[in-house]
């Protein structure tokens, strides 16, 4: 389009080392932080070849993009990690060349897949995580859209280190953070809000409040997340972070109230109409030089009390139906958030300040989730309660509310939903649960749906809405070597081993100390007889 | 549904927060609560057409029958975030976004880019730990001869 000639053009001129090297042909990819284009050059060798051309946007700080090339450059270039020909820059235009490899969108191959493919992408995957993870990367953005996968010549690359963070071990050098247990917490100016179910909210000041966060803007920096415009696939880009770290901060607040003046000097309470809720989340990061003396940066072992927060005012709300001006005064938390939605583990969720590669390979298991079951993108949720919720109608409330104990979150629900079987839910959902009864030796379903609940039961529909598969079965009547002809025309689907379930719940496995990680996986019976 | 308690705060203001919630709290207690109020909790539909998930509320049941889900904004007190890209046309998207270079939010990328802070920022040294590590690169392109190129260029901004 006319659109993409002009962005083109624009490239060029901004980084003009690229006009005779590079004949660029189209975009293929946009992103909250970067567009993607592809590019033939002449190489060298006398071969011309094909290159993505990683342009990314000029706001990103200088360490960033830095640190996204360590990536590349330390962990990439093997083990279907994505590598780095080369990069170009002008000023603050930053455009990082790749290899290009021609991929299929997953949307349109996810429900064509044999499950021997499937086992093939899972196992690819693996390798991708366990190499980056050994480096010390989490990732934080794993999803389709990131694993290049060409299916013909069955190769790999996962991509895209714009929101790489390092462990406290990392080997990337860029990504080392001083790395402390302590939690950071951000005060919004604005006074606590009470959002009530009535469509009121309540502005309230608490009368205890204690000093209010300085005036700097650093605490309280927001932008609004951009529309996402993804051009192959996939919903959603990438967010902000926040990132309790010194060398890199980023931060996704969220602005309550917006128009109440953080000068308000308001005593008692206020009715005000329920705002609309802007979205917003900004990218922030912190250098070392940048601190002043904001408190939003704590680093060490910080009190909450050094971001003038009325942290130790207690109140009975806790675990509770209520919340009131005491605990709504309090800082939030500020919690790593950077990802796509869909793909969040449930320590990201709920603001868990200490995150892990496990968080990748929960973003795996919500891959895997796809390929088994024909779903994509399997989860869909607006926000991070949501998406919960949704994880809560898979894995079982209870468990979940059990699991986030363990990272040191409270968390309430007021509906009780049981954990699925995970081999029912695929195969419902996929639709081919109604081949003939295996004799796998499984625990029987335990979505028993408790009929006092007020939620809609999970209900089967009717055969016509089934896949086709399932109407191409009826006709094997006929014919003969019809049993050759199901196994091709089921594709594996008809007899999935319990070992991709049992491979499924442990990556699902709502504990991130307990998750599978991808060294193990690739270990997991699931991959027996697969050359590592 | 608001009330006041008597504890030992005065003008302390309580709410309760309305069926089905999910809420989310800190062990510590040291932090902001965050919650969710749904007019409804989400359910697994299993009629929702392959591909689309099982949570997907628009989309009509193959039957035909409409979705009664309540399309209802949520009320929720934790972040949004990007559900549906909005498709808007390329020329009147206003890119607001933060820009890490400057600390600053903006309200037009283009118009922040040309920023003089921005501008005195983009020819800075802060890029030399960029550069340090494009010095390690092996260079491997042979540019392609000027031949019927339509790209002429002579502008350059910056």
């Amino acid at each position: 389009t006319a659109g993409i000639k002009k962005d083109i053009e624009k490239l060029y001129e901004a980084v003009p080392q690229l006009v005779n090297v590079f004949k660029i042909k189209e975009k293929i990819g946009e992103g909250t932080f970067s567009s993607v284009y592809l590019a033939t050059a002449q190489l060298q060798t006398g071969y011309e070849e094909k290159m993505a051309l990683k342009h990314l946007i000029p706001t990103s700080h200088p360490l960033r993009i830095a640190a996204e090339l360590q990536c590349l450059t330390v962990a990439g270039g093997q083990d279907n990690v994505m590598g780095v020909k080369y990069c170009f820059r002008k000023n603050d235009h930053v455009v990082i060349v790749m290899p290009y490899l021609e991929h299929e969108s997953f949307l349109d191959i996810l429900n064509s897949l044999s499950f021997e493919e499937v086992r093939e992408y899972m196992f690819n995957l693996f390798k991708a995580l366990r190499r980056i993870h050994h480096f010390g990367i989490v990732h934080r953005d794993v999803k389709p859209s990131n694993f290049l996968y060409n299916r013909q010549l069955k190769e790999y690359a996962l991509v895209d280190f714009g929101l790489a963070q390092g462990t406290p071990d990392t080997k990337i050098e860029l990504l080392k953070t001083t790395h402390s247990e302590d939690q950071q917490g951000s005060c919004s100016q604005n006074n606590p809000t009470i959002a009530l179910g009535n469509g009121v909210s309540v502005s309230v000041t608490a009368s205890k409040q204690i000093a209010q966060q300085s005036a700097s803007k650093a605490a309280d920096k927001r932008s609004s997340s951009l529309s996402k415009m993804q051009i192959k696939q996939g919903r959603g880009g990438k967010e902000d972070s926040a990132h309790h770290s010194v060398q890199r901060s980023v931060f996704g607040e969220r602005n309550f109230n917006v128009y109440s003046s953080p000068y308000q000097e308001n005593s008692g309470t206020k009715l005000i109409k329920q705002s609309k809720m802007i979205d917003v989340s900004s990218r922030k990061l912190v250098t070392k030089k940048k601190i002043t003396s904001t408190k939003t940066v704590s680093n060490g072992a910080a009190r909450k009390a050094a971001s003038g927060c009325p942290s130790n005012l207690t109140c009975d709300c806790y675990a509770t139906d209520r919340v009131c001006s005491v605990c709504l005064s309090r800082c939030q938390q500020v919690a790593p958030r950077a990802g796509t939605p869909g793909f969040r583990a449930p320590e990201v969720l709920t603001k868990c300040p200490t995150q892990t590669t496990a968080i990748d390979m929960w973003s795996a298991g919500i891959i895997f989730l796809s390929l088994l079951s024909g779903r994509y993108p399997f989860y869909k949720a607006s926000d991070d309660l949501t998406a919960l919720a949704q994880i809560m109608t898979v894995r079982g409330s209870r468990e979940t509310i059990q699991a986030a104990k363990t990272f040191g979150k409270s968390v309430l629900c007021t509906q009780v939903v049981p954990a699925q079987n995970l081999r029912t839910l695929c195969e419902k959902l996929r639709g081919t649960n109604s081949s003939c009864k295996r004799s796998h030796g499984e625990a029987p379903s335990k979505s028993v749906n408790d009929s006092a609940l007020p939620v809609a039961v999970d209900k089967l529909c009717a055969p016509e809405t089934l896949g086709k598969q399932i109407q191409r079965l009826a006709s094997f009547q006929e014919g003969d070597g019809s049993l050759e002809m199901k196994a091709t025309d089921m594709k594996g689907w008809d007899q999935v081993p319990d070992e991709a379930y049992d491979l499924l719940d442990k990556l699902l496995d709502l504990n991130p100390a307990t998750r599978i990680t991808a060294k193990e996986a690739l270990l997991h019976p699931f991959f027996k007889d697969m050359r590592l | 549904l608001i009330k006041r308690a008597g504890s030992s705060f005065k003008d302390v203001v309580t709410g309760r927060l309305k069926n089905p919630f999910v809420k989310v709290e800190d062990r510590s207690r040291h932090y902001r609560p965050f919650y969710l109020q749904l007019p409804s909790f989400p359910v697994l539909n299993y009629c929702v057409p392959k591909p689309y998930s099982p949570f997907e509320v628009d989309k009509k049941h193959p039957s035909g029958q409409k979705q009664t889900q309540s399309k209802q904004r949520n009320k929720i007190n934790s972040d949004k975030d990007c559900g549906t890209p909005v498709q808007l046309p390329q020329k009147d998207k206003k890119k607001r976004g933060y820009c890490e270079c400057c600390g600053k939010k903006y309200e037009d990328l283009q118009t922040h880019l040309e920023s003089e802070q921005h501008r005195n920022f983009a020819r800075s040294t802060e890029y030399q730990v960029v550069d340090d590590i494009i010095s390690k690169f092996v260079y491997e392109f042979v540019e392609y001869k000027d031949d019927a190129k339509k790209l002429k260029r002579t502008k350059c901004s910056t």
